[in-house]
């Protein structure tokens, strides 16, 4: 296996769909509340990581993780296969959940607390955009697309 | 003004269409347990018995997706009609790409993600078949071009 294979844009979306996947078992949204009984107040607070919330965001990003690994994987296998969608694919699936990610920071379900999990995921996926245009320029040589 | 799109667009952009207005239909009914025969209700008292029906707009993350997938789909169509000259070749792409995402998340969203004890409604069976639909005019757009090029 040789890193050296993978371009800087590859690099880039595989080390943030790494981070992305990590950080989509950390609390992304949270619930707190509290019940005062008899002048005494109870309360607690109970926080989801993207798994556990109820939206479909854990498996579109599952997608997007997928789709960016998938050519580092074969460029460091050395399969030499030509996937030549891989890095449109990547920057659109990424921005498109960046989008997504972004959306669910001024608008969480439920009205439910924003966690670091949240914050980080955003930084992850918008990293992951930017590798897959890093790639599509460096691929193109600076065709149109 | 349809003469400058492509079959493949033009799939894509019907599909566009018929997802937007299945995202108004109802997704997802719930139904509340109904009285039993022979009891009368007090008058002035009324029953929560019934269903409601809500369409995708109401749900997560998923509305949203679904509206970038129908502007991307239709946007061909939409800059034929405005006499654009703009070269399609990354939106074809995309629409594939997009359309056979929201196929697997409204799938998704139908199996594993489905509230629990609620219906699935005719809305989100059209909506797949309309996902379907963008997937597939993509993928022939995309055809279609490469076909232009030889």
């Amino acid at each position: 296996m040789d890193a050296n294979r993978l371009s800087q844009g590859q690099l880039v979306s595989a080390i943030a769909a790494l981070a992305l996947f990590i950080i989509s078992f950390l609390p992304w949204f949270g619930v707190s509340g509290a019940v005062t009984v008899g002048g005494t107040t109870i309360g607690g607070s109970t926080n989801f990581s993207l798994w556990e919330a109820e939206n479909p965001l854990d498996i579109y990003l599952l997608i997007v993780i997928l789709v960016a690994l998938a050519p580092a994987v074969l460029a460091l296998i050395g399969d030499g296969a030509d996937a030549p969608m891989a890095a449109m694919a990547t920057a659109l699936l990424a921005g498109v959940g960046t989008l997504l990610i972004l959306y669910q920071v001024f608008d969480t379900p439920g009205g439910a607390d924003r966690k670091i999990g949240l914050f980080l995921g955003l930084i992850a996926c918008a990293g992951i955009a930017v590798g897959g245009y890093l790639t599509m320029q460096e691929t193109s040589g600076g065709e149109r697309y | 003004m349809t003469g400058r799109l492509s079959q493949g667009q033009l799939i894509a952009a019907f599909g566009a269409v018929v997802l937007l207005v299945a995202m108004f239909l109802p997704w997802i009914g719930v139904s509340g347990p109904s009285l039993p025969s022979g009891v009368t209700l007090p008058p002035g008292v009324s029953s929560a018995a019934g269903s409601s029906s809500e369409n995708i707009w109401k749900g997560s993350t998923l509305d949203i997706y679904l509206l970038i997938t129908v502007v991307v789909a239709a946007l061909p169509a939409l800059l034929a009609l405005t006499d654009s000259a703009e070269e399609f070749s990354f939106v074809s792409a995309a629409t594939f790409l997009l359309g056979v995402v929201a196929v697997i998340l409204i799938a998704a969203f139908l199996t594993v993600d489905f509230p629990d004890g609620a219906e699935r409604k005719v809305g989100a069976f059209i909506g797949v078949a309309a996902a379907a639909v963008i997937a597939f005019g993509g993928y022939r757009a995309m055809q279609e071009e490469v076909a232009g090029e030889i």
